[in-house]
């Protein structure tokens, strides 16, 4: 991109505390050779000056002529710059949709947000001469192929962008370059909204309907197949419900803040810079090390920068695609980046605030620890009470002394049996004495636990272990 | 059971009607001369089953010989102590005692809780045994059953009332003594009201599961709550289990939640949101046991009134309204489901009767076993495969969740039908699933849960990545 570029805004930009509508003068020629300029500053540099060339060649002619030819000729310009613009722009978005969303998106914004804020006014539907009826402009959009582009493919395009990406700031981002580069008025971008959510809306439904279909026939496939279809479709099925149900909700509520947006864009480019960025000290405090005169356009484009991700991390926050905190502690760890950043590369700002890092809520219930914490606890609480069953011999009633034997014959049989089917089970074959050792053993073992716990008596646990030896 | 004017009269009435019933009384052998007091092994024997009453240490021996036997798939252990002392001992059959397998559900069968409804207690040392004998004979059924689940047995909860019901002189039983614990408490009235603050929750909002969430505190602290039922939440409380059943006599029928009725009155069908499955659980016990299910079958008492009885099964509050009773406060506190089974129209009917009970019931007792496996059951984790415990798992259309256990297992017991299921935990992206389920066996379902931090994580790459690159292009 080179200089140019920068330094072409900088100059725009290089009055600050004008309003936007220093520039709406009558005929303002020389902006408008400016803002070809920028328009096209996508495009290779010779062509860029070829058809700024052009331009001005142009714009010597039609005072020349009648004042009705001379507008004629204006808007056939306007027209054909929108043409080219709108082309780019599709362009554009088509890029910013195969590769990361995020990325390119804000980069082109950035890119064009610069250029484009200036232009609003010159593309001011009240302006004679221009016909911007989004709907009916066949002169001034075209698709890729040059095929006019009407109204509904264009609607239907913003629809399935939104639908793909699943986020809704999609059709900001292309509703305020649009009110940007003047091609639509607010009004216009409110029946284009309602539009674009008839359109997602029928996009959903009609997507719902075939994977309905396809679960249908897939349902009795196996459970398995079934399920892991379904979870895409419920996957799918929901943040679609979510979408649509905040479309619904919010169309009203988007129509204002789309209109505050707007203001918000137009206002807060011409005033200080510094009031949100100083939120961010490492931020500002790039800022103010740069020196003014020298790197005014680094500055110029850091701040540009950082609005442009302020803005952006709002406008998620407002469409609740994230949540406040996680707008902030986005913010403030590219606060952190800069700093990381710019003592890196630059090597001559001393970060000495590092904010400190974010604590990322939780997600592991504390709980989990907690429980077997209690477990333990709980545990040693039975185990104390048990210990004194020793003592409860007294409580059971007399006639245990009565059937000694029988109490033995029954603990024999029992244990006879179990060495059977041991023997029988006992996959190793001649180990048969070892086996017996073990579980004598495990026995023992578990009939001293079993004394502990108050579930057998001491007699009792030694005729155990004694009927066990003698085997 | 709640007193329905017992009298020695009804009483006796009830006796007859009672022997009257039941077929195929066992005939009783001339016993050995008793030595002393008791006399052992003098009725009918089979297999080691000796169809007698067990007094408190004849329990603990009954229960020691089971293990004794089945060392390898058996164990027995205490919950707590009743108010006079005496264990409350449980004995666990599965192919690894003592240990909670991920993914292998928990049974538990209660008796005894009303210590002079007998039948219950006896029944239980009875299937200990039977399932002993049966595995080591290679019984299939047995077999799968205690290799996949984990079954734990109590007997007796109201060990000291059983003592008191059984030391009473003569055939005939009073219809109350022995009831209640030691204290003078009636366990199944005993525990925390949790219904009642459901059927508020029901109208103002608010959950109906795991209720108890927090006050194991205030159980512990709560002077009016028994040792007994103190012992059983905790129990409630430490393992996850799925399905359960409460066994009481007095009459005979499959009674499920909720117990409570919701305007407070005497007889109102009070149905929970697993009504569906509670009554083909209830009608799982009944239907096997042919007195209980036997539609002409006269109610017990003459003026009893069966009417809200259907197929042996009856809803709780439909039967009469009973606050504080530890069917719903399994339900309401846990994610076990818990039914209440009445044996026996006389609630401690004289020993020769108690051979025919367990061939009533026994397979009752085995099919309401396998009910267990029933439904949905699975795992829910995280990416990375770590269980994910105390995760929520709903279900569209039934108003109660469970929960995952510490493994991450989880076990939904469903009636046929397709549904929605949801894993949800604090901190993750829930996912929804659809499952179509079958009467049995259970459908497998894992979730896979995102975590918030993740999907941040990646978010925030992304963020790193476009900032660097806007870094690299613009040369800072």
């Amino acid at each position: 991109m080179g200089l140019l570029c920068p330094g072409a805004r900088l100059l725009v930009l290089a009055q600050p505390g004008d309003p936007i509508h220093a520039f709406l003068k009558p005929g303002g020629s020389e902006d408008r050779s400016l803002h070809n300029r920028e328009l096209s500053a996508e495009r290779p540099l010779n062509e860029q000056i070829a058809e700024a060339e052009a331009d001005k060649i142009k714009n010597v002619y039609p005072p020349e002529n009648k004042p009705g030819e001379s507008n004629y000729s204006f808007v056939d310009n306007l027209n054909l710059l929108k043409a080219i613009t709108e082309k780019e722009k599709t362009e554009k978005e088509k890029q910013s949709i195969r590769s990361s969303p995020f990325d390119n998106k804000l980069n082109v914004e950035d890119a064009d947000s610069t250029k484009n804020r200036k232009l609003i006014e010159d593309y001011d539907s009240t302006k004679s001469g221009l016909d911007h009826k989004f709907q009916g402009d066949p002169d001034g959009l075209h698709q890729l192929d040059g095929t006019p582009l009407t109204a509904d493919d264009i609607v239907h395009k913003i629809a399935t962008r939104i639908y793909e990406e699943n986020d809704r700031g999609v059709f900001d981002k292309i509703v305020s370059k649009l009110l940007n580069l003047g091609l639509i008025t607010e009004s216009q971008a409110h029946t284009l909204e309602d539009e674009v959510a008839e359109a997602l809306q029928k996009l959903i439904s009609k997507e719902a309907n075939s994977y309905e279909e396809e679960l249908n026939k897939s349902i009795s496939r196996t459970e398995n197949q079934a399920g892991k279809i379904s979870e895409k479709v419920t996957l799918k099925a929901a943040t679609q419900n979510s979408l649509t149900h905040g479309e619904s909700d919010e169309t009203v509520s988007n129509a204002l803040t789309l209109v505050n947006g707007l203001e918000r864009r137009t206002q807060t480019f011409g005033e200080d810079d510094f009031e949100e960025l100083q939120y961010f000290p490492n931020f500002y405090a790039l800022l103010k090390s740069i020196d003014s005169e020298k790197e005014a356009k680094e500055k110029e484009t850091l701040i540009t920068i950082m609005k442009t991700l302020i803005d952006f991390v709002k406008m998620m926050v407002k469409y609740g695609t994230i949540s406040p905190e996680e707008g902030v502690a986005y913010l403030e760890n590219l606060d952190e980046t800069i700093a990381l950043q710019t003592k890196n590369k630059l090597e001559k700002i001393a970060t000495d605030n590092k904010s400190k890092l974010f604590p990322v809520p939780s997600e592991k219930s504390p709980e989990e620890t907690d429980s077997t914490k209690e477990e333990a606890a709980k545990m040693e609480q039975q185990h104390g009470t048990l210990k004194d069953s020793t003592k409860d011999s007294s409580s059971r009633p007399v006639g245990k002394t009565d059937a000694p034997k029988g109490k033995t014959e029954a603990y024999l049989e029992a244990i006879r049996k179990n060495i059977e089917w041991l023997k029988k089970h006992d996959k190793k074959g001649n180990k048969d004495d070892y086996d017996l050792s073990k579980m004598r053993d495990f026995i023992t073992q578990q009939a001293d636990a079993y004394v502990a716990k108050g579930i057998l008596d001491k007699e009792e646990a030694s005729t155990i272990k004694r009927i066990y030896s003698s085997l | 059971m709640a007193g329905r004017g017992g009298q020695a009269l009804l009483a006796l009435c009830a006796a007859l009607a009672a022997s009257g019933w039941l077929l195929g009384v066992g005939a009783q052998e001339p016993g050995e001369p008793a030595a002393g007091v008791r006399r052992r092994r003098r009725l009918q024997q089979e297999d080691g089953i000796s169809f007698e009453y067990h007094r408190y240490p004849e329990l603990r021996e009954a229960l020691v010989s089971v293990w004794l036997q089945c060392t390898a798939v058996s164990r027995i252990y205490t919950v707590g102590r009743s108010f006079e002392g005496r264990e409350l001992l449980v004995i666990e059959l599965s192919d690894n005692p003592g240990v909670h397998e991920p993914g292998e559900p928990e049974f538990k069968y209660v008796g005894n809780m009303h210590g002079n409804e007998a039948v219950g207690r006896e029944l239980l040392i009875f299937l200990a045994q039977y399932l002993c004998n049966e595995y080591q004979k290679g019984n299939e059924t047995i077999v799968n059953l205690i290799h996949s689940t984990r079954i734990h047995i109590m007997p007796s909860l109201n060990p000291d009332g059983f003592e008191k019901a059984a030391s009473q002189p003569g055939g005939l039983k009073d219809w109350f003594v022995g009831r209640s614990n030691a204290q003078g408490i009636d366990l199944n009235r005993n525990f925390p009201d949790l219904d009642r603050i459901v059927y508020v929750n029901e109208k103002e909002g608010g959950p109906n599961n795991h209720l108890l969430k927090n006050l194991k505190k205030i159980v512990d602290q709560n002077t009016k709550l028994a040792p007994e039922t103190k012992a059983v939440i905790h129990w409630i409380m430490d393992i996850p289990f799925v399905l359960s059943a409460n066994l009481h006599g007095g009459d005979l029928v499959a009674n499920y939640p909720y117990d409570e009725t919701r305007s407070g009155s005497a007889h109102e069908y009070s149905s929970c949101p697993d009504d569906a499955i509670f009554q083909s659980l209830a009608r799982s016990y009944s239907s096997y046991n042919p007195a209980m299910s036997d539609p002409h079958r006269p109610p017990c008492r003459k003026n009893d009134d069966d009417s809200s009885f259907v197929d042996g099964t009856t809803n709780g509050g439909a039967w009469y309204s009973v606050p504080g009773g530890m069917q719903d406060f399994n339900y309401l506190s846990s994610n076990c489901f818990e039914i209440t089974v009445e044996l026996s129209c006389e609630k401690f009917p004289p020993e020769e009767t108690l051979k025919s009970y367990w061939e009533n019931n026994k397979n009752s007792l085995i099919n309401y076993l396998e009910q267990i496996h029933r439904g949905v059951k699975g795992f829910v984790r995280d990416l990375q495969g770590n269980p994910i415990a105390n995760a929520t798992i709903s279900v569209e259309g039934i108003d109660h969740d469970v929960t995952s256990a510490k493994d991450g297992d989880y076990w939904r017991l469903l009636v046929p039908g397709n549904y929605k299921l949801t894993a949800s935990a604090p901190g993750y992206l829930a996912i929804t699933k659809k499952v179509a389920v079958p009467y049995s066996p259970a459908v497998g379902v894992n979730f896979e849960l995102e975590s918030f931090s993740e999907r941040k994580e990646e978010e925030k790459e992304e963020l790193m990545e476009w900032w660097k690159m806007m870094s690299e292009t613009l040369n800072f």
